[in-house]
């Protein structure tokens, strides 16, 4: 009996907060931040790319086609992203019904796709075909489409200081309502991120170490 | 590859593929007045029709050299302004959406280069349109100006902005400028080639053609009329703080003379066989000048003569821009971080692979303010009236602003160095370093030399489009400053 009345008080809960949310995405609503930029250096270096692609056949068939196509395309899509000189790391995973690819680079995230579309452009056309509400394509003729629906699939990264997400806020007590807002409207966020050699690019690790560059 | 004869040249505002050589500039930065007025303006001067105002100059070729010519770009809230529709307005890329001034950070405009203190005519919306008046001489400038104001309530004018080319093609810091430009195919001559760079695609410049990223085309803003055939250009007011930077020179030279690798970077004595000599301190601060630009001030590159400005035999002017860096790769004769080796990599190894010849930017400069004369120095702002004009301004001017001149990205020795000359320089960070044998030079603590006092992202229309602009109806009137 207390188990399914704290059932019902828990849906009773979530129904009274979605009402609540849409109240304020209607009073109040939030706008996610454009990328930032930073005059340090170190802000600048070691940026993260997470992208979260929703695939279009999300059961354990689609789930194996996108296997399949990441493992036939490794070797291309592996030497384009050496090509494109900047990438520190980068990997690709299934999470749920998501290809997910995760990456570290150097510089402006928008000069990063874009030699990323020039370097393999056409091998993530194929790849993008398994995703659902894919980008236009060709890639290469509609480079800034492109580049918009990657950031849109790229997780929101929520910086250190939570304040700095909302300057207009004047109200500090309705910062805890922003936050909420913000997630509502970005699913996949990046909570935090550790280097243990900030402020140094993947070209001056490998010249530093000998590997060429 | 644009095929040869292919372009419109008639359809091309006639600034983009070609300089014009002119001593003279008037830039009007203007806010629409009153939108069926200055629709009228764009209407009679792309109607072939002089005698209604002064003409849009083409890029069709002149049978005689004309006296004055005119362009024009708009800022997207000019767009706006014209009539243009929200769906439309839309379309253009997301940088020029923006406009220059909410791109600072990205630009290195922080500090004394914030927009929040450029000139009033930069801020707040900003202008709606410039319209670039170029003449051989003064009273013509002045008249085509008056005439293109006196159309009657088409616009404010927020600012009128005045250039005038030095002798010798010099700029204020004393460097010879525009020497190089890139080359197009279909518009330049590839038998009469200047230098060894590729030929570049029109696409680099204008909307709707192949570009120098294979397969790659920019977006046309919609509807095509409007877009194709367009470019754009940053436009950037340069304020150079020519006496700190002479100073610099000094200071430099200065700690030279009392450095033994200055021997090695010039040896003892060469400075009496220069053209015309020199003595050792001022040779030295000579040397330090063209390491930061990558030129000696008379224009004559590193890569070429490392440790003369006047070589024998002399190069002349069709070699100035003949040369690499591929032969250099650890920067010998010209350093990895100067502004011009910065700039444009031309074929020295880069980070980005892709990228070497991929961001060409058409430069059109003109110093303004009064020439500084260091033994009579007058207190005045001075500068450059910058526009660099590109096809996208995030693959190219933005990617070479923010990439390589603040952040060094294209080579891990300079990474995490600023451009010497044109970057956002802290004192307390700032270094610029070049090899001198097995061993290097470093100076460190500068300032920066040049601070943004203005500028805007203008959309640099063809003839089609202002014709089309012209015929639009709606538009938004200036709100009161």
């Amino acid at each position: 009996m207390v188990k399914f009345s704290n059932k019902i008080w828990t849906a009773l809960r979530h129904l009274f907060e979605r009402v609540l949310i849409a109240f304020w995405r209607r009073a109040a609503p939030v706008k996610t931040p454009p990328p930032t930029y930073s005059t340090a250096l170190a802000d600048n270096l070691q940026m993260h790319m997470n992208l979260v692609m929703p695939l279009a056949d999300q059961t354990p068939v689609g789930r194996a086609q996108a296997a399949q196509a990441i493992a036939a395309n490794i070797d291309e899509l592996f030497s384009g992203l050496s090509n494109v000189g900047t990438v520190h790391f980068a990997r690709f995973d299934l999470i749920g019904g998501n290809l997910c690819m995760y990456s570290v680079f150097d510089g402006d995230f928008r000069a990063y796709i874009r030699d990323f579309i020039c370097v393999f452009g056409s091998v993530f056309d194929s790849l993008l075909g398994l995703v659902a509400d894919p980008p236009p394509s060709p890639s290469a003729l509609h480079p800034e489409a492109f580049i918009d629906w990657i950031h849109r699939h790229d997780s929101f990264q929520i910086p250190r200081d939570l304040t700095a997400l909302f300057p207009e806020e004047k109200n500090l007590k309705n910062l805890s309502r922003d936050l909420v807002l913000l997630l509502d409207a970005n699913p996949n966020v990046q909570l935090g991120r550790f280097s243990g050699y900030p402020g140094v690019s993947v070209a001056q690790i490998r010249h530093g170490a000998g590997l060429g560059w | 590859m644009s095929a040869r004869g292919s372009l419109d040249f008639a359809d091309l505002q006639g600034n983009i593929l070609r300089g014009y050589g002119k001593q003279y500039v008037r830039h009007l930065v203007l806010t629409v007045a009153n939108p069926a007025a200055a629709r009228r303006w764009l209407a009679d001067a792309s109607s072939g029709d002089e005698s209604a105002t002064p003409q849009i100059t083409t890029a069709e070729p002149w049978t005689e050299r004309r006296r004055t010519c005119v362009n024009i770009g708009i800022t997207h809230p000019g767009l706006a302004a014209l009539g243009v529709s929200p769906s439309s307005l839309n379309s253009f890329p997301h940088e020029f959406v923006a406009g220059m001034a909410a791109r600072n950070v990205l630009l290195g405009d922080t500090g004394p280069s914030d927009p929040s203190k450029w000139k009033e005519e930069w801020r707040g919306e900003g202008p709606h349109l410039m319209i670039s008046v170029y003449a051989d001489d003064a009273a013509d400038r002045e008249a085509t100006a008056a005439r293109i104001l006196a159309a009657r309530g088409a616009f404010q004018l927020r600012a009128a902005l005045e250039g005038e080319g030095f002798a010798g093609g010099l700029v204020h810091f004393g460097y010879r400028d525009s020497i190089s430009q890139p080359q197009f195919y279909g518009v330049h001559d590839p038998d009469d080639r200047r230098d060894d760079q590729p030929f570049v695609e029109v696409g680099a410049m204008l909307l709707g053609h192949a570009t120098p990223i294979e397969n790659l085309r920019w977006e046309v803003p919609q509807p095509n009329v409007l877009g194709h055939n367009g470019s754009f250009n940053a436009f950037r007011v340069l304020e150079q703080q020519v006496a700190g930077f002479e100073e610099f020179l000094t200071a430099c030279a200065d700690a030279l003379m009392n450095n033994p690798l200055s021997e090695t970077l010039l040896p003892p004595g060469a400075e009496a066989g220069w053209d015309p000599p020199m003595d050792r301190r001022a040779a030295l601060r000579e040397m330090v000048a063209a390491k930061m630009l990558g030129r000696w001030r008379n224009g004559v590159p590193l890569a070429l003569s490392p440790t003369s400005p006047s070589p024998q035999p002399r190069i002349d002017d069709a070699g100035l821009n003949n040369y690499g860096y591929a032969h250099d790769p650890d920067g010998q004769r010209c350093p990895i971080g100067s502004h011009m080796r910065r700039s444009n990599p031309r074929d020295a190894k880069t980070v980005q692979r892709n990228t070497n010849h991929a961001r060409r930017l058409v430069r059109r400069g003109i110093p303004y303010g009064p020439h500084y004369d260091p033994a009579n120095p007058v207190k005045a702002e001075r500068g450059l009236l910058g526009s660099f004009m590109c096809a996208s301004l995030t693959g190219q001017f933005e990617a070479i602003q923010y990439d390589w001149t603040n952040l060094g990205l294209q080579d891990p020795r300079i990474t995490g160095s600023n451009d010497p000359i044109l970057g956002n320089n802290d004192p307390l960070f700032s270094r610029f370093s070049f090899p001198v044998g097995d061993n290097a030079i470093t100076f460190r603590g500068f300032s920066h030399f040049i601070h943004t006092r203005g500028g805007a992202y203008l959309f640099q229309p063809s003839m089609s489009a202002i014709r089309h602009l012209a015929s639009l109806s709606g538009g938004k009137t200036a709100r009161t400053r």
